[in-house]
């Protein structure tokens, strides 16, 4: 539980908000038991008075309360309905915005290696879902759970007032047992099952892509079948687990309605025993029972929520973990090198988590102005030398130190936004003429003065489509507007044809004239102008 | 991918059901008997009430019918969880059946035409859309049924007792059918609307949350965080807009209930007090008026069941119509399914070729034209030529992945891809687990020493033999795999433990790091002085020099090189 601690607290924030939603879900709840109470009340009312009539006995009956009292909540029950739906409605997207923007401010903190053990695609679509389940928290859980009990309060409050306290205290006494078997009794049942079924479904969702990956492999071997077959064994065992889960939730769904019946018909029976000794009029008597089956509806949504908790929980937990702040004091202020000097690294080794070192004793200085490449055939560690460098990944030992840079990664990595907006991130102050000079520099200039919105125009899936030799030199020009005097380029060609790339290297020496560049890429030619080339060995 | 009609989507769900009729009619007839359960509680309800009251029947005696109404509550929550049970066995079977047949259509397809999609593409259809079936047949399908069949079982129990009053419920929803329009109509553009919101916010979150160390390089971490707070605020308004038009068709539900109930009261009573004196108001007595009013509720509760199951089917209708487009793409792509051919001579120690054309289904020319090719087994073939010439179909083809479009494949005497062979792609596959489970995928019975040999021969000794376990140590450690030539010699690993006699190899040596490289080569050599016969593509020319015969491929013809 402690897990959901901070989410919660997150959520409680908007008080006023929550509160008066639930004011309107308790208003909708009470205006429906209500309804039929008072027209129970009504019915007996009438039949017994209509029988005195009958019999010529003088007798009269308040028709405007009650009749006023029903249509009053035949009304109020559909008016507070539609607003609490509107209302809530927009709480919940309120929340949403919230805990996302919440949750991206302690990603932002987050350790990094934290988050790069997790490969890129499966931790996002399983952020996404973690993240969903946050969302309703409020509405499918701690609304009707809380409700629930004041509702079933208010009754027992009735019957005390009505009946007497012992049946008040029996009441309760029913409504809690009902509760706890709706909520805790279904929680306590699922959680280990909805615990583990996101991780099964990840194991499954791995198993499928490697089944896909080695498809031609498996079919020539012959294993093709058999290993599809293991695969529906594994999905079929999952979704087996899941029925389990969610038939336990039916039962218990069925065990607290019947609970809550079964009050319904002590209420009734303790009343006729209150009726025989005068206690209680015919009409309040058939008043209770009425209340009580109405309350079938306040727990109805309960045991599929509380049935979901271990998952939500199992969903902060990794939410938790995945947003742990960085312990790494200090890595984003890489000490500064001696004057003159861009980049100073000695004995370094560069090495992910507890895997083997990529490099070891590694030195390298690079002077101000100095233009050095790196080449290096894949797997070399380039990448991972890039990232040290440039003071993404802290070297496990030795000494690193260098002026601050701007870094073009070996990933390209652009946003679903305008061009105007992923090209600023380089440089926020930019110009729009400063935008275009750059865009002419990686020879994309007449690509997009031919789009009709020119630099608003939307990149990525839903807007103008880049190729990804395109999307790379997006991606180079947004890091030439930094106005950083180092720069580090990570295979900057990728998937630009070599014309192209002679034309964009030419200029890309004039605009980065005075300026200290590290260029690291698989061959030679894929390097802008250099000074000097090392070259790394596997 | 184009989506296919609705109605061809709404046509598998049906068949689907059809397909696991007797657990859905199962989900309904308990759920029948629990809505008569429920009849009989509130029958038995309105006459203690009436006994007691009316007749003044002391409570003692009243001690059977309070035993039944006991009972008939157990019995309503027994029906409640059987139809539970019911419900998600049925699910379960149904999303069984859909994904063997997804697998179905992936293994009709080959290797080929699904190696041309994003596997985390294909892998989401196969768990999340068909997970995306489970609300629509565990809830929404059986619902559709009870929210006919228990109204009009109370209907007619009203109409018995009181026709006026059944009227009323009649009136206040004027056609069932019509009101389930108005709900469902009201309930799709709901859904419609808060699934695209938040699947919109979703992936302007994802985006931002993909490139944050990009942000985080250029220090614009918190300009981004206001962007999606931003932005998430304006679809909230927008959204909240449709949404308050949207959730008028269920207040319209709601409103009808309620007036119905109300009114319904409000006749009993006037009823019960001598007041009306028309229609069937004076044989009103407390037991049917109060018996009536028990049930009202009842007969909108289906209704409103149905109404909030409503996005099940919603999700449903978009997961199969993206499973279904799948089905036709790949169909489309793979062509007319291998035909027969007739043996000719005995051709068990050769790969005959005769007269072998192939067109892609999309192609507007052949990439192969009128192929006549003998190769005896044992031969170590190299196929040279520019890329795009039709170096990898003629692998295909002869691994059976891709059928001629016209002429015969003879394969030591069987049709291509009907026995095991070794195959080795551009890239390389590993699963989670230990170094033996990876091998023992192709070859269930290897022995441990088989699998080490194996290892050692491509080069990966040394690796195993540096981890703590050795061959029965995780492949993987931490979430990293192994590099691309790494996981291509374990390909290679796995083609020495299971001692196939054709061998056939996609650019084996292409992209490879030196040692990798180094490591393939000796590996061919030794498969080839054991007597395998291989075939591969390749530039290289320490490969071509391995061959025994070397094959130009290009623009859809084959001569020796």
């Amino acid at each position: 539980m402690r897990d959901l601690t901070p989410w919660l607290r997150l959520i409680l924030k908007r008080r006023g908000r929550l509160f008066i939603g639930a004011l309107l879900i308790l208003a909708t709840l009470i205006s429906g038991i209500a309804l039929l109470a008072v027209s129970g009340w009504f019915i007996t009312e009438t039949a017994l008075v209509g029988l005195l009539l009958a019999a010529g006995v003088k007798a009269t009956i308040d028709l405007y309360v009650p009749g006023g009292a029903i249509r009053f909540f035949a009304v109020s029950r559909t008016v507070a309905r539609y607003m609490e739906r509107v209302y809530n409605h927009d709480t919940v997207l309120r929340l949403l915005t919230e805990i996302r923007t919440t949750l991206f401010r302690k990603l932002t903190g987050a350790s990094r290696t934290g988050r790069s053990r997790l490969s890129g695609a499966q931790w996002l679509s399983r952020l996404t879902s973690d993240v969903d389940a946050l969302d309703t928290l409020y509405l499918r859980l701690i609304a009707p759970a809380a409700l629930a009990l004041v509702v079933t309060g208010l009754v027992a409050l009735l019957a005390w007032v009505l009946f007497d306290g012992t049946v008040a205290i029996a009441i309760l006494l029913f409504g809690l047992l009902a509760f706890l078997i709706a909520t805790a009794g279904v929680f306590f049942r699922t959680r280990d099952l909805a615990f583990r079924q996101s991780d099964q479904q990840e194991a499954l969702r791995t198993a499928v892509v490697e089944h896909l990956e080695g498809f031609a492999e498996l079919r020539a071997a012959g294993r093709l079948g058999r290993h599809g077959s293991w695969l529906l064994r594994q999905a079929h065992q999952m979704n087996v687990e899941q029925t389990r889960s969610e038939t336990r939730v039916g039962w218990h769904q069925a065990a607290s309605h019947l609970v809550l019946n079964l009050s319904a018909v002590f209420a009734l029976w303790a009343g006729f025993h209150l009726h025989e000794s005068a206690h209680l009029t015919g009409p309040v008597l058939v008043l209770l029972p009425i209340a009580l089956l109405g309350l079938v509806e306040v727990y109805t949504m309960l045991p599929d929520a509380f049935g979901k908790l271990g998952g939500t929980l199992a969903a902060a937990a990794r939410l938790n973990r995945d947003t742990t702040p960085a312990n790494e004091s200090g890595t984003d202020e890489a000490p500064l090198p001696s004057n003159g000097i861009a980049i100073e690294a000695s004995g370094i080794t560069v090495r992910h988590d507890d895997l083997p070192p990529l490099l070891t004793h590694f030195d390298l200085t690079v002077a101000e102005g100095q233009r050095l490449g790196i080449v290096g055939p894949s797997g070399s560690g380039k990448s991972s030398l890039a990232d040290t460098l440039a003071g993404l990944l802290p070297p496990t030992q030795g000494r690193l130190a260098s002026i601050p840079c701007a870094y073009l990664t070996q990933q390209t990595v652009l946003f679903e936004d305008t061009l105007r907006a992923n090209l600023i991130l380089g440089n926020p102050a930019a110009s729009d003429a400063e935008l275009w000079q750059v865009l002419e520099l990686v020879s994309l200039g007449d690509r997009f003065a031919k789009e009709a919105r020119q630099l608003d125009t939307w990149l990525g899936s839903t807007g103008s489509r880049l190729s990804g030799g395109e999307a790379r030199r997006v991606a180079l020009a947004r890091v030439l507007l930094t106005p950083r005097s180092l720069v580090i380029l990570d295979e900057p060609f990728t998937g630009v044809d070599s014309d192209t790339r002679e034309q964009i290297i030419k200029r890309m020496d004039r605009w980065l004239a005075g300026k200290t560049v590290l260029s690291l890429a698989h061959g030679p030619d894929a390097l802008p102008t250099t000074d000097r080339v090392m070259h790394l060995r596997y | 991918m184009t989506a296919p009609e609705q109605r061809t989507t709404r046509r598998w769900l049906t068949e689907l059901a059809d397909g696991n009729r007797r657990w859905i009619q199962g989900t309904v007839l308990f759920g029948t008997l629990a809505g008569v359960a429920t009849i009989g509680q509130m029958v038995l309800l309105a006459l203690i009430v009436y006994r007691g009251l009316i007749e003044k029947t002391p409570v003692s005696h009243l001690t059977y019918l309070f035993l039944a109404l006991i009972g008939a509550m157990a019995v309503r929550a027994l029906f409640q969880g059987l139809q539970t049970r019911m419900a998600t066995h049925a699910s379960a079977q149904v999303r069984r059946a859909v994904r063997r047949q997804i697998h179905q259509h992936w293994q009709a397809a080959g290797p080929i035409v699904t190696g041309q999609e994003s596997a985390g593409a294909l892998a989401r259809e196969w768990i999340d859309h068909v997970e995306s079936l489970h609300g629509y047949f565990a809830r929404f399908l059986p619902q559709m049924s009870l929210s006919v069949i228990i109204p009009l079982m109370i209907l007619a129990l009203v109409f018995w007792l009181d026709w006026l009053a059944a009227i009323f419920l009649l009136l206040s929803a004027p056609l069932i059918p019509l009101f389930m329009a108005l709900v469902g109509m009201g309930a799709e553009k709901l859904n419609q609307q808060h699934f695209e919101t938040i699947s919109r916010l979703s992936g302007q979150f994802l985006d931002k949350v993909r490139g944050l160390t990009t942000l985080q390089l250029f220090g614009q971490t918190e300009p981004a965080a206001e962007i999606i707070e931003h932005r998430s605020d304006r679809y909230r308004k927008v959204t909240m807009k449709t949404l308050k038009v949207a959730f008028l068709s269920s207040a319209v539900l709601e409103f009808f209930s309620s007036v119905a109930i109300a009114v319904i009261a409000i006749y009993i009573g006037f009823g019960l007090l001598g007041y009306i004196e028309f229609g069937p108001a004076d044989e009103l007595t407390l037991f049917n008026g109060l018996l009536i009013l028990l049930l009202a509720p009842e007969f909108f509760q289906p209704l409103r069941t149905l109404s909030q199951h409503y996005h099940d089917r919603a999700a449903a209708l978009g997961a199969s119509a993206e499973i279904l487009a799948r089905f036709q793409q790949f169909e489309q792509e793979a062509g007319t399914p291998p035909r027969a051919v007739e043996a000719k001579t005995d051709t068990t120690g050769t790969i005959e070729l005769q007269d072998v054309t192939f067109r892609y289904a999309d192609a507007s020319a052949d990439l192969l034209r009128g192929l006549s090719l003998t190769i005896p087994r044992g031969q170590a073939i190299a196929l040279t030529g520019p890329s795009g010439g039709g170096k990898s179909t003629l692998l295909h083809l002869l691994a059976g992945f891709l059928t001629p479009s016209s002429g015969s494949i003879q394969v030591f005497g069987r049709e291509p891809g009907s026995f095991s062979f070794g195959w080795l792609g551009q890239r390389g596959f590993l699963v989670q687990g230990t170094w033996a489970d990876n091998l023992r995928l192709t070859s269930p019975d290897a022995s441990d020493v088989a699998i080490e040999t194996a290892l050692k021969r491509v080069g990966l000794g040394d690796l195993v033999n540096g981890r703590p376990e050795g061959i029965d140590s995780p492949i993987s450690e931490d979430g990293r795999g192994l590099s691309g030539g790494q996981a291509r010699r374990l390909s290679l690993a796995r083609i020495f433990v299971a001692d196939y006699d054709l061998i056939l190899l996609d650019e084996p040596t292409a992209g490879l790091d030196a040692d990798s490289e180094i490591f393939v080569l000796e590996s061919l050599h030794k498969l080839s002085e054991a007597g395998k016969t291989l075939i591969f593509s390749t530039h290289h020319h320490a490969l071509l020099s391995l061959a025994d015969r070397i094959l130009a491929v290009n623009q859809g013809e084959v001569s020796d090189a």
